[in-house]
């Protein structure tokens, strides 16, 4: 191919030559541009190819075919639980990151005095313009999403969408409902008020009750054997660092398994 | 996929390869397969087999092709979904609003707090701590126990997600209502009470039961749940069945 262009190929002549509107030239302008550099076009048809194997070769469901609907249909609304579980991980997640703005885990010590994450707390519920909504906001939808993903795991249960080829799904639930629930538990630590402070206690103690390997356990997980500013710094990077970036990729991988294999009918 | 409408011959090897404008050069799936050793080839003969067993079953059924059986995520499900987005969002700004959080003493080590709890959904973790009673202890270590109370709690609350965990592999078949199936209904029944009563046994100092009581409601509540379930959906099932058969068999009579 010579360095010149055929006139098949004079793609910006095609464009001029059509007479599209403003909004299709400009479209098309920055679709030629950016499909010279990184060849968009296979891309697309990848994508496209992948639409209509996922969506246009699903049928009518078996139940439509075989007139069953009537049988449960008052099992349905309980089928939008998957998606509040996910819902208010969202709402948690933008609210939590506003949070951690203000928020700061540091601990004066265990020797009594009021710490710096419980003033940070303090001074969010107080001084902060929309603070304390902003807290009660983060914390309801923690609460709601627990509710929502036990709820959400017993419709699964009773309308026994675990079975084949569903399991694997299953088994991931399993780690997203334990891992919401330590979510849960790291984020109650944080305020660092009486009852964190307790409850991070009994956590000391259940991991020291492991066999043989507690004592490491709760050195890596509590930075000691009493609850003390470590303590409180790991709970906050687990909550703010590596819970997200773990439940977020799990509910990714959950959700699309959910779109490959369709929702489970009741027979 | 492309330029196949036109062969009788429905071709399962793959086609021809989705990006470069196949030319005589191109290598089929199957021209691929035989010019792979060990494992990829092996995993080439899988593909067309499965890319057989797919074709065969949809030439079988006289329905519309169809992969897998289940309902359409989009739209059948997201448009529910979505369309309920905003009542939830709603739900949980209100409740904010209406039910703010308030924060207790400052952590102080000197003062244990008469309570110490969990948020509510650790209540049944929890509750699972307080099973000392049940640890045993055997005769031959002289009454000892044979594990700590609390590392007995621990491990109580790892064979609780253990047992959830296998469910699937105990249960299989194709059944899904609890009717069709009232053992695994009862089973469900069973632990949903049990978690409640667990919650009840670790806020146990704060119900105006006596304590003993408490413990053995937790074990016997959630047997005295499950045979009801069970009895009821048993006596449920007969009618139900023959009207669910009645209709599934006149569209589909067994072969
Ligand atoms: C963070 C927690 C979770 C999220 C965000 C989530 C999200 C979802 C969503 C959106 C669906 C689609 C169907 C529906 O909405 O009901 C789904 C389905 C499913 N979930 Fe979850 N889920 C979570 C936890 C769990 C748990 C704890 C289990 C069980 C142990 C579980 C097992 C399943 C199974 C087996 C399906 C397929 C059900 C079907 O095809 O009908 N999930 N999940």
């Amino acid at each position: 191919m010579g360095l010149e262009r055929k006139d098949d190929h004079d793609h910006e002549a095609w464009i001029e030559e059509r007479e599209f509107t403003r909004l299709e030239t400009v479209y098309l302008t920055v679709l030629v541009w950016l499909d010279k550099r990184l060849r968009i076009v296979d891309y697309l048809e990848i994508l496209e190819n992948l639409y209509y194997k996922v969506n246009m070769q699903m049928p009518k469901s078996h139940t439509e075919q075989y007139g069953l609907d009537n049988k449960f249909w008052y099992w349905y609304p309980l089928y939008a639980l998957g998606s509040f579980s996910t819902i208010a991980y969202i709402v948690a997640a933008i609210s939590g990151a506003l949070l951690g703005f203000y928020y700061a885990p540091a601990a004066t010590g265990a020797s009594g005095d009021p710490s710096i994450a419980y003033e940070s707390i303090t001074m969010i519920m107080t001084d902060l313009n929309f603070g304390f909504m902003l807290r009660s906001i983060h914390r309801w939808s923690a609460q709601v999403m627990v509710a929502a993903v036990f709820l959400h795991m017993l419709r699964v249960y009773f309308t026994g969408a675990y079975k084949e080829p569903r399991e694997l799904n299953w088994l991931i639930g399993i780690v997203l409902i334990s891992l919401t629930l330590l979510f849960g538990y790291t984020g109650y630590l944080l305020p660092w008020d009486q009852l964190a402070f307790w409850a991070g206690q009994i956590g000391v103690e259940m991991s020291l009750s492991i066999p043989l390997i507690g004592e490491w356990v709760a050195q890596l997980i509590f930075g000691g054997f009493t609850p003390n500013p470590a303590t409180l710094q790991r709970m906050y990077i687990l909550h703010v660092f590596f819970l997200p970036f773990v439940v977020t990729a799990l509910i990714a991988i959950h959700i699309a398994i959910v779109w490959m294999q369709g929702i489970a009918e009741p027979h | 996929m492309t330029g196949t409408t036109d062969n009788s011959e429905v071709r399962t090897d793959g086609g021809e390869t989705g990006i470069v404008p196949p030319d005589d050069e191109t290598p089929s799936w199957s021209e691929r397969k035989e010019r792979k050793q060990g494992l990829a080839r092996t995993t080439y003969e899988y593909f067309e087999r499965s890319r057989r067993e797919d074709q065969d079953l949809r030439q079988q059924s006289d329905y519309i092709e169809r992969d897998v059986l289940g309902f359409p995520t989009w739209p059948h499900e997201m448009i529910r979904n979505l369309a309920l987005t905003s009542f939830f969002v709603g739900m949980i700004i209100f409740l904010a609003a209406t039910l703010p959080p308030h924060i207790g003493a400052p952590a102080n080590s000197g003062v244990t707090p008469p309570i110490i709890l969990p948020d509510w959904y650790l209540y049944w973790s929890f509750g699972l701590l307080k099973l000392g009673p049940l640890n045993p202890d055997l005769a031959l270590l002289g009454g000892q126990k044979l594990m700590a109370d609390r590392t007995f709690g621990v491990l109580a609350n790892l064979v609780v997600v253990g047992a959830i965990a296998i469910v699937p592999f105990l249960n299989k078949g194709s059944a899904r209502r609890p009717v069709e199936q009232p053992f695994w209904a009862s089973v469900g029944v069973f632990g949903v009470i049990l978690s409640v009563t667990l919650a009840a046994l670790s806020v146990k100092n704060l119900l105006p039961i006596d304590a003993h009581l408490t413990f053995d409601l937790t074990f016997l509540l959630p047997f005295v749940g499950a045979f009801i379930t069970y009895a009821v959906l048993k006596s449920m099932r007969e009618g139900y069945m023959f009207e669910l058969n009645r209709r599934y068999y006149r569209l589909r009579p067994p072969k």
